[in-house]
């Protein structure tokens, strides 16, 4: 099935990229669309099952389909509108689109796949598609960005390659001659422990470029400073998770050997540091879009603390990490039709948005709430149980330098988007022609809803494909 | 027969540290494909031979052909000649590299496995060292990309350990090179220097707040 929706995506976007034609754009997009959304039932029904040789359906990777599915098809609507907006010729917007569709079919390959060479190769996917698209407005900024962005993860993926070139040392000590992760699990107790320690830390530095968070995040934030608000709400979410899947899979295996503790400690060590530079780059942040991608870092920093406490902490981290894509996914749409409405993209030249925009700022207000895990957000629930897992533990003192650098993240976050709303500025910074769309703010609340609705009352396939992605480590 | 390649290939990383000329980077790394590949033909022939001849096909034609013929159509289309500000003095470069060569050769001894010989796993790190500080040492983004592949070779070399259990993972690290070293790197090579006029790294500071 995997293979199928792999050839059928393939096919679109190589149509659509050498016919260039406005109808075919929208044919293959509905096409897209309903590829996906058959995907992740087929997926959802076929639990547990192998698929397509190196793929298999399970419960995180199901999880991670359904939002990637909900986010992706918010976006090819906001695509649409952003294409307009910036009046693009047509072959600009059909090479767009055809390098979207791959970058969706390379992100749900990473989710499904099995097997670790497969998982590499997916991701080595999603960095050339996603800086195909970095490198779509052609500006000066954007090649930049996508230079650094294609450099940094190339050596960031190389070291995740030695990383798993090490795994398979030591696999066929053990005498498995492939990376299946079911079979490396199976035979994980027997492996040579220094070497499974380099191998984690390897690929967690490698993977980092993806998730965004220390060592390795910096160009994903530049990337983010310059890319389409669309494919910026995908690759602050879909993207995130795939690197976090990435990590959570190196995870379970050593989860299942004795040094689960230590790899708990690193966890914990590059989730607090990632928070703290949050905190820190905050003070110095100017754009909307680098605000958003550095809270990004800041919930990353939080799921890995709830991995890193165990228990509680691992549902928690789940929640989290799908309540943040939906809130992110819907900041960054709302972000699109803010930056219509001014000439300049920095947060000292905005202001009056709630004069301008009335429904888009309740939009935004929600968002902030939301973002910021003030209830009724279900954001609220995912963080409180991180924090009660941290006491519940033992880590005290992590657990306060946390809630200290979180008020003040929180404190920087909403007075800049309080700027925006409220702070008058002159008229000659306002964009006169700005048209707002009457159903653009709609994708924003069917999506802070979705999260208030599963935070307040999580229906029970929701709560058991969480608890079934968790399983291999309770 | 493979330590004769092995320690050749690591003099030409003494050699890269010695050399302030770009095209001399490009004749290096043609030669270091030789090497690879005569490293390839001496210690995987245990694999079938379909694989075996793939393998070494792809290597004696991307890491010592393909590449190096490419990098130096950049480096025309460029007028890149020579490093114009060395930062690090070339006598200090050898230390490193020398140091790089007995840190991982004390690691390797650390690291004692039945899968990968001593020989190279030293050869392999301390390339991977060297090409990281390749990277930071110099300032024009045509070296990264030079430095990026020395990291390559490396990691090809430490492939090999695992070649004859998993020939895909070697057949991997050859996809590595092609497709983000040479093609995707170095199309935008050809885009910064035609954007920027220069392709200094220092052109490139624009994105932070």
């Amino acid at each position: 099935m995997i293979l199928l929706f792999i050839i059928i995506s393939v096919v679109l976007s190589v149509l659509t990229f050498f016919i260039k034609h406005k109808i075919v754009n929208i044919i293959s997009t509905v096409l897209f669309s309903v590829n996906l959304i058959s995907l992740s039932f087929y997926a959802y029904l076929h639990i547990d099952k192998q698929d397509s040789i190196y793929y298999k359906f399970d419960a995180l990777g199901v999880i991670m389909t359904f939002v990637i599915t909900i986010i992706s098809i918010a976006a090819f609507y906001h695509s649409y509108i952003y294409l307009k907006r910036k009046a693009n010729s047509e072959s600009q917007k059909a090479s767009y689109y055809a390098f979207l569709f791959m970058f969706i079919t390379a992100m749900l390959s990473a989710y499904f796949t099995e097997n670790f060479a497969v998982l590499w190769v997916s991701i080595e996917a999603t960095s050339l598609f996603v800086s195909l698209l970095i490198f779509h407005s052609r500006t000066k900024d954007a090649i930049e960005a996508t230079w650094k962005y294609l450099f940094v993860s190339s050596v960031g993926l190389a070291i995740a390659f030695i990383g798993i070139l090490f795994l398979s040392i030591i696999a066929t000590d053990s005498g498995v001659n492939n990376l299946n992760i079911s079979n490396l699990l199976l035979v994980s107790h027997n492996m040579d422990i220094v070497w499974l320690r380099i191998a984690f830390i390897l690929i967690l530095t490698g993977f980092s470029v993806k998730i965004s968070l220390f060592p390795l995040y910096t160009v994903a934030i530049d990337a983010k400073t310059i890319v389409a608000s669309p494919i910026n709400a995908l690759m602050s979410t879909a993207l995130v998770n795939v690197g976090f899947v990435g990590i959570y899979r190196i995870f379970t295996i050593i989860a299942n050997t004795e040094s689960l503790h230590w790899a708990q400690h690193i966890f914990m060590i590059v989730g607090i540091i990632s928070i703290f530079i949050t905190a820190i780059q905050l003070t110095r942040v100017k754009r909307f879009k680098r605000l958003l991608a550095f809270s990004s870092m800041e919930h990353m920093g939080l799921v890995f603390i709830g991995i890193a406490v165990g228990g509680i902490g691992y549902y928690a981290a789940i929640l989290h990490i799908i309540f943040h894509s939906f809130i992110k996914a819907g900041l960054f749409f709302q972000l699109g039709s803010i930056r219509s409405f001014y000439k300049s993209i920095w947060i000292k030249d905005t202001g009056m948005y709630f004069k301008l925009n009335p429904i888009g700022a309740l939009v935004l207000i929600i968002g902030l709430v939301s973002i910021l895990a003030i209830p009724p957000s279900g954001m609220f629930v995912s963080e409180f149980m991180i924090f009660k897992a941290m006491f519940i533990n033992g880590n005290y003192w992590e657990a306060i330098i946390t809630l200290i650098l979180l008020s003040f993240i929180i404190y920087i976050i909403a007075k800049q988007t309080f700027h925006l709303l409220f702070s008058d500025i002159e008229n000659s910074m306002l964009n006169n022609k700005a048209l707002a769309n009457r159903y653009e703010p709609l994708s924003q609340f069917v999506l802070f809803s979705l999260v208030i609705y599963l935070g307040i009352n999580p229906p029970v396939f929701f709560t058991d494909l969480i608890n079934a992605s968790i399983a291999i480590l309770n | 027969m493979t330590y004769l390649f092995i320690i050749l290939y690591a003099i030409t990383l003494i050699y890269f540290a010695l050399s302030e000329r770009v095209k001399k980077f490009v004749w290096l790394l043609s030669i270091q494909g030789a090497l690879l590949f005569g490293v390839v033909f001496f210690s995987l022939h245990k694999i079938q031979m379909f694989d075996f001849i793939f393998i070494l096909v792809e290597t004696i034609l991307v890491k010592s052909i393909i590449v190096p013929w490419f990098l130096n159509r950049i480096r025309k289309h460029n007028h890149l000649k020579r490093e114009h500000e060395p930062t690090v003095p070339v006598f200090y470069s050898i230390i490193v590299v020398v140091i790089s060569l007995i840190l991982s050769f004390l690691l390797s001894n650390q690291l004692n496995n039945n899968n990968i010989h001593t020989q190279y796993f030293t050869v392999a790190f301390a390339s991977i060292l060297f090409g990281i500080y390749f990277i930071i040492i110099h300032k024009n983004i045509f070296s990264h990309v030079v430095g990026y592949l020395i990291i390559e070779n490396g990691i090809f070399l430490l492939s090999l350990a695992v070649g004859s259990e998993m020939p895909m993972m070697v057949n991997l690290a050859i996809l590595l090179d092609v497709l983000m070293g040479v093609l995707v790197l170095g199309v935008f090579i050809n885009r910064i220097g035609d954007t920027f006029n220069s392709i200094e790294i220092d052109q490139l500071s624009k994105l932070k707040d």
